[in-house]
């Protein structure tokens, strides 16, 4: 386990914030002619350095607003950093719930297509792995229901089935596990585990401190953009929850 | 490890040829992205893909009825007033407007997915302005049925159409790119550019002959690059006929011009775009 899958360098993440934020062309003009724009930086991230290895998965805890969200973000490479240097090596496949990326007009048969092809996939291969995709997400005979008519657990069960269904060489598990009934946690930590033994690196971010204990090898707590530990799941858990 | 990384935040963007590679390298997210858009307007509606069609030809008939019943005016030159008509919606309200408008939004519309999944927001810009492109392809067949039907005719110049089709494709994404950069910073650029489309449409003969416009205010009509667009695709559509030299190199360097414009500026302000969407 010692070829690195992500590396992150001293990755820090400003959210320029202008104070009072003008949201029209209007409101800024008025604050510039009157010389308030003032920006304030909101760190998200400061100085953040870690590095995953190929196989591993990695836990990251903190309190809601913590930067869990920015730096899975970051790795996905949809936010660029302000300042440090993120790497991956392999494609990575984030999870899209309902809302992200998921369409609500559209059956799920076309959700399945349209989401793999933004993960990158070739929108023919997609048409192929329907049927496995909705099996395993029991999601069958609602294929031609658009998804407006799914309910969140089934929705997260489909962006699961779909992030997961050709092995990703990386993969970004942001909370979407919490949302299932205990069948659909029992099949998705099977799923993941059968996927880290083929080689797949997880980054997971979960506030259900069980399920980080007993499915990360190691696991970093960032409080306010800060890396306030990073070690072994057990210890840094049990820090974690001593300090909440 | 040595290997490349799949992915580097440290790596340079090219300014200009990374947004087209991107969009290459993208196709077939983009071809699915075109018929969802198609598809998904009207999939609540009882008659679907039709409304392409129906859309430009309701909005004619009102023009029709108006300038030719109320104000008894005819287009220019011999063609069925319709012809005239119809030419002109497809290609500035339905091409051009709706396109840019799309192209506009297309960032804050799909900003779930681009806060998600690493793709370049190139794709969705490009998708509006293909979409557009579509609906105004589907609009020609009705064109052309009609000019038959009126028994004008079709020239041998339509096999030409597609020339001032691709300029006006260019002329879209640019357009929309520039105002989705825009778009991110400010929300009400696009009632703004809503505004400005409406008067720029009517700077441009779509519904009334030129010659009722005095001469001195002619000037301004032609300077609008718009009118070559116009002119051009007329030319070829139901007149036959070679559009002047120079509406052809006007229409040439503006699409080129606004798209490596729109395209520049996307790229340039996409990095911040990302923190904002």
């Amino acid at each position: 386990m010692s070829e690195v899958s992500v590396k992150v360098e001293g990755v820090s993440l400003a959210y320029r914030m202008a104070r009072d934020r003008a949201g029209s062309m209007k409101e800024f003009a008025i604050n510039l002619a009157k010389r308030q724009v003032v920006y304030d930086n909101l760190w998200a991230l400061d100085e953040v350095s870690f590095d995953v290895s190929r196989g591993e998965v990695f836990g990251v805890v903190g309190p809601n607003g913590a930067g869990k969200s920015t730096l899975m973000k970051v790795i996905a490479g949809v936010l660029p950093p302000t300042s440090g240097r993120v790497r991956v090596w392999g494609h990575v496949s984030p999870m899209i719930a309902l809302g992200g990326g998921m369409n609500p007009d559209l059956t799920g048969r076309e959700n399945i297509v349209m989401f793999g092809t933004l993960l990158g996939r070739a929108p023919s291969d997609m048409r192929k792995r329907i049927g496995p995709i909705a099996e395993w997400a029991e999601l069958t005979e609602f294929l031609d229901a658009p998804l407006r008519s799914y309910s969140t657990g089934m929705g997260s069960r489909l962006g699961f089935a779909v992030a997961t269904d050709v092995k990703p060489e990386v993969l970004l598990i942001d909370e979407v596990l919490a949302v299932g009934d205990a069948n659909f946690k029992r099949k998705s930590s099977e799923r993941i585990e059968e996927l880290m033994s083929g080689g797949t690196t997880v980054v997971l971010v979960s506030h259900s401190l069980d399920s980080v204990r007993t499915m990360a090898h190691r696991v970093l707590w960032i409080d306010h953009g800060h890396c306030k530990m990073i070690g072994d799941a057990e210890t840094v858990v049990d820090a974690y929850e001593a300090s909440v | 490890m040595t290997a490349t990384a799949t992915y580097d935040s440290a790596a340079p963007r090219r300014p200009i040829v990374d947004p087209f590679v991107n969009i290459w390298t993208n196709r077939s997210l983009i071809g699915l992205l075109v018929a969802r858009d198609l598809t998904l307007r009207y999939k609540r509606s009882v008659l679907g893909i039709w409304w392409t069609v129906l859309n430009p030809l309701l909005t004619t008939l009102v023009y029709w009825f108006v300038f030719s019943a109320i104000f008894h005016r005819e287009g220019s030159g011999d063609a069925p007033f319709i012809v005239y008509l119809l030419s002109g919606t497809l290609l500035i309200s339905s091409f051009f407007s709706q396109g840019s408008t799309a192209g506009g939004s297309s960032l804050i519309g799909s900003r779930g997915v681009l806060s998600r999944v690493r793709i370049p927001g190139e794709s969705f810009a490009v998708t509006a302005a293909l979409a557009a492109g579509v609906n105004f392809l589907i609009g020609l067949v009705m064109l052309a049925l009609i000019q038959l039907v009126t028994g004008w005719g079709i020239p041998w110049t339509v096999i030409l159409v597609p020339i001032p089709a691709l300029a006006m494709l260019f002329l879209v994404t640019g357009f929309g790119m520039l105002i989705a950069s825009a778009a991110i910073h400010f929300y009400d650029v696009l009632d703004l550019v809503r505004v400005i489309l409406q008067m720029a449409i009517w700077l441009v003969p779509t519904f009334y002959p030129i010659d009722i416009v005095p001469d001195n205010l002619q000037v301004l009509i032609r300077i609008n690059p718009l009118y070559s667009y116009l002119v051009v695709f007329r030319g070829f559509m139901y007149e036959g006929t070679f559009a002047p030299t120079w509406n052809f190199v006007y229409m040439g360097v503006s699409a080129v011009v606004v798209l490596l414009i729109g395209v520049w500026v996307f790229s340039r302000s996409w990095r911040t775009a990302a923190v904002r969407l």
